[in-house]
């Protein structure tokens, strides 16, 4: 018994006053209460959770019922706030979301956590995932984490190198659930997004297709100028310079979209998928969001890096890419296009990359 | 300072033959930064760069400011407008991400249930099509207005003003719902109209005060519906209010079969009296003369002997 009270006493959640009956509730016995070394510390929690209340001050006299209803979420949020244990070294299935690691802060622990290790079943594998796969285990594929991290370093680098040269950026993720997560990561790489299905012939007759979409002609540091409408308007669909998949299997036009036009791209491979698809795979699993969550939040990452460096490299008067000079280029020449940053600007740095990568290998 | 020294003054002379030398090329910098399409280093600091000597020899020319006005009025690129640029319908797609995150941020605030929501008149499919400019299908413009019908349900004292405008862009020109047709009246000769419907006939009805006497399309009642039956449901409004013998009626029925055209005409004369007599509308709506039967033929179908009759089962 009197081990008991001491718990009671010192236990923080006795500082709330609405929760005391209920512990006092689950430590009861047969014996009813005791009143005196438990009453006495009540009256100072009451004084406390009176403090905050200015900050939710609502204006007395309208108090619909919808205004009282909010007033006890705020009311209990803060009592209840502040009390309870602290919980760490969980996984909150937002925090991937809103805070996307860096690609140097990617380890194999954060990798294996995020589920980036699991295969497929072994009878469905590419044997060109090969060189990925290490091992077996229940009968399916463990994807070499040690690959995944160098692969998704590579691939993170390529996104930076192609967001400081102005490149346009996509991702495209159109299975079930990956929506936010894509436009998470456009959003930070200021790239654009695809999560529903991907339009066959975007970019193989993009006139028909992306024709009625708007663009915009924009300075070095990406202002919106209001010159030469009607040329932009004429002018042909753009393309993008880089395009991150996340689920290449259901995107196969996509890629081979991409071949034609001579559009790098970056996919994330799991073990069943074509390696060759894609000009930088990324050996991971894409079945999981977990996983998936995690690539796309730490390429987002990589080109919101980019972007910035470019951005500051523009306010001291610098250009990193070739500026457009005219916009009388005609719409049926598409070999050499003037306007966006061609693929001579944006092969440069895949270009770089890979060989840098292949000296790091 | 550098003429203090007789190994300063050889330093200095020396600088002044190289400044010498560069003076073409500086000139020739002046000019090749003159055309807008420059965007590499500045020719002056690449000049600089391989001129560089000691240090103290050459004066530093301190680089000319940045022009950021110039740079700023330099287009660069070409971008798509949105970042949805590349899924083929972008504001549509802009919208839907703008709702959603609205619906996100203020998910918790208090609710109503949707009949005490205010009522809103959202776009119809083919005028939001306009609007956009875009070929949105009903599936998906079916998704949205659920989300404006979310975001509408905060309660009205609560809902911020960043929702309200929201919620204001998908609105219809004009506000359909609050057009309300004006009161009737009796007109200066003491008549009251009312029209009525049921089936497929459709009856007009003036309503004057008199003795009782009834007219359907310039026949006695007694001639037009020789059913009793008929004759008890057309005039229904008056007797259950015991107004039979207070007003006159002038009816003009058209379409429709008897039945239809009686009970078309007792809908046009409980109209017409609520006109002289609101009154009345309890009692009328209790003895149902006032409540619309909307119900008409159903179509025959394919496939059918008639509406849903299937045609019989035969062995061979």
């Amino acid at each position: 018994m009197i081990v008991r009270q001491l718990c009671v006493r010192q236990s923080r959640q006795l500082r709330a006053l609405p929760r005391q009956s209920r512990i006092l509730a689950r430590f009861s016995s047969t014996e009813t209460t005791f009143q005196t070394p438990v009453q006495t510390p009540i009256a100072e929690p009451g004084s406390r959770l009176e403090t905050p209340s200015p900050s939710v001050a609502v204006p007395e006299p309208v108090r619909s019922d919808a205004n009282k209803d909010l007033d006890k979420g705020l009311a209990r949020k803060i009592q209840f706030h502040s009390l309870g244990s602290d919980v760490t070294g969980v996984y909150l299935p937002k925090s991937l979301l809103k805070y996307p690691p860096k690609a140097t802060d990617v380890t194999l622990e954060m990798l294996l956590a995020s589920q980036t290790h699991l295969g497929h079943s072994t009878s469905r594998w590419n044997p060109q995932n090969s060189r990925y796969i290490f091992g077996i285990r229940e009968g399916v594929h463990i994807i070499s984490l040690d690959q995944t991290a160098a692969y998704l370093r590579r691939a993170a680098k390529v996104v930076e190198e192609v967001a400081a040269r102005g490149g346009l950026i996509l991702f495209a993720g159109t299975r079930k659930g990956q929506k936010r997560i894509v436009v998470t990561a456009a959003e930070l790489a200021q790239g654009y997004h695809i999560f529903e299905r991907w339009i066959p012939g975007s970019l193989t007759n993009g006139e028909q297709i992306l024709g009625h979409c708007e663009k915009k002609i924009v300075n070095g540091l990406d202002d919106e100028m209001k010159i030469w409408q009607e040329e932009l308007a004429k002018y042909r669909s753009l393309k993008p310079d880089l395009v991150v998949c996340l689920n290449p299997i259901e995107n196969v036009v996509l890629l081979h979209e991409c071949g034609l036009n001579n559009v790098p791209t970056i996919g994330i491979i799991d073990t069943d998928a074509d390696p060759t698809r894609v000009t930088y795979p990324i050996p991971a699993n894409d079945d999981s969001l977990r996983s998936v969550t995690l690539i796309a939040g730490v390429l987002g990452r990589a080109g919101q890096a980019g972007q910035e460096r470019r951005l500051k490299e523009a306010r001291e008067g610098r250009l990193t890419y070739q500026a457009m000079d005219k916009l009388s280029v005609p719409a049926e020449e598409k070999e050499s296009p003037a306007g966006t940053p061609s693929a001579a600007t944006t092969e440069e740095p895949t270009r770089k990359s890979r060989t840098k990568d292949e000296d790091d290998d | 300072m550098a003429w203090q020294s007789p190994n300063g003054l050889v330093h200095a002379m020396h600088s002044i033959r190289r400044a010498a030398q560069l003076r073409p090329f500086l000139q020739r910098s002046v000019i090749s930064a003159s055309p807008i399409s420059s965007p590499s280093t500045p020719a002056g600091l690449r000049q600089r760069m391989s001129a560089r000597g000691y240090a103290t020899e050459l004066e530093p020319v301190a680089a000319a400011p940045i022009n950021l006005a110039e740079f700023q009025a330099k287009p660069a690129r070409i971008v798509p407008a949105s970042a949805a640029y590349f899924s083929g319908s972008p504001k549509f797609i802009d919208h839907m991400l703008k709702l959603e995150a609205l619906l996100a941020r203020y998910a918790s605030l208090p609710t109503v249930s949707p009949s005490e929501a205010p009522r809103m008149a959202w776009f119809k499919l083919l005028q939001f099509r306009d609007v956009v400019g875009e070929p949105v299908p009903t599936k998906k413009y079916k998704a949205l207005v659920k989300l404006l019908q979310r975001l509408n349900r905060i309660n009205p004292s609560v809902a911020p003003e960043e929702v309200r405008s929201a919620l204001s862009l998908f609105l219809r020109p004009g506000n359909p719902y609050g057009i309300k047709p004006a009161p009737a009246t009796v007109d200066e000769q003491g008549r009251a109209r009312g029209k009525g419907k049921r089936k497929a006939s459709s009856a007009v009805v003036h309503l004057v005060e008199g003795e009782g006497e009834v007219l359907v399309n310039g026949k006695t009642l007694n001639e037009v519906f020789p059913r009793l039956h008929d004759r008890e449901s057309a005039v229904w409004p008056l007797r259950c209010t015991s107004r039979l013998d207070k007003y006159n009626v002038w009816a003009t029925v058209q379409g429709g079969g008897v039945t239809g055209q009686a009970e078309a005409i007792t809908l046009a004369v409980a109209r017409a009296l609520l006109v002289h007599e609101p009154g009345l509308k309890p009692i009328l709506r209790k003895a149902g003369v006032i409540t619309v039967d909307a119900r008409r033929v159903e179509r025959k179908k394919p496939g059918h002997v008639k509406a849903r009759k299937m045609p019989t089962w035969v062995k061979r």
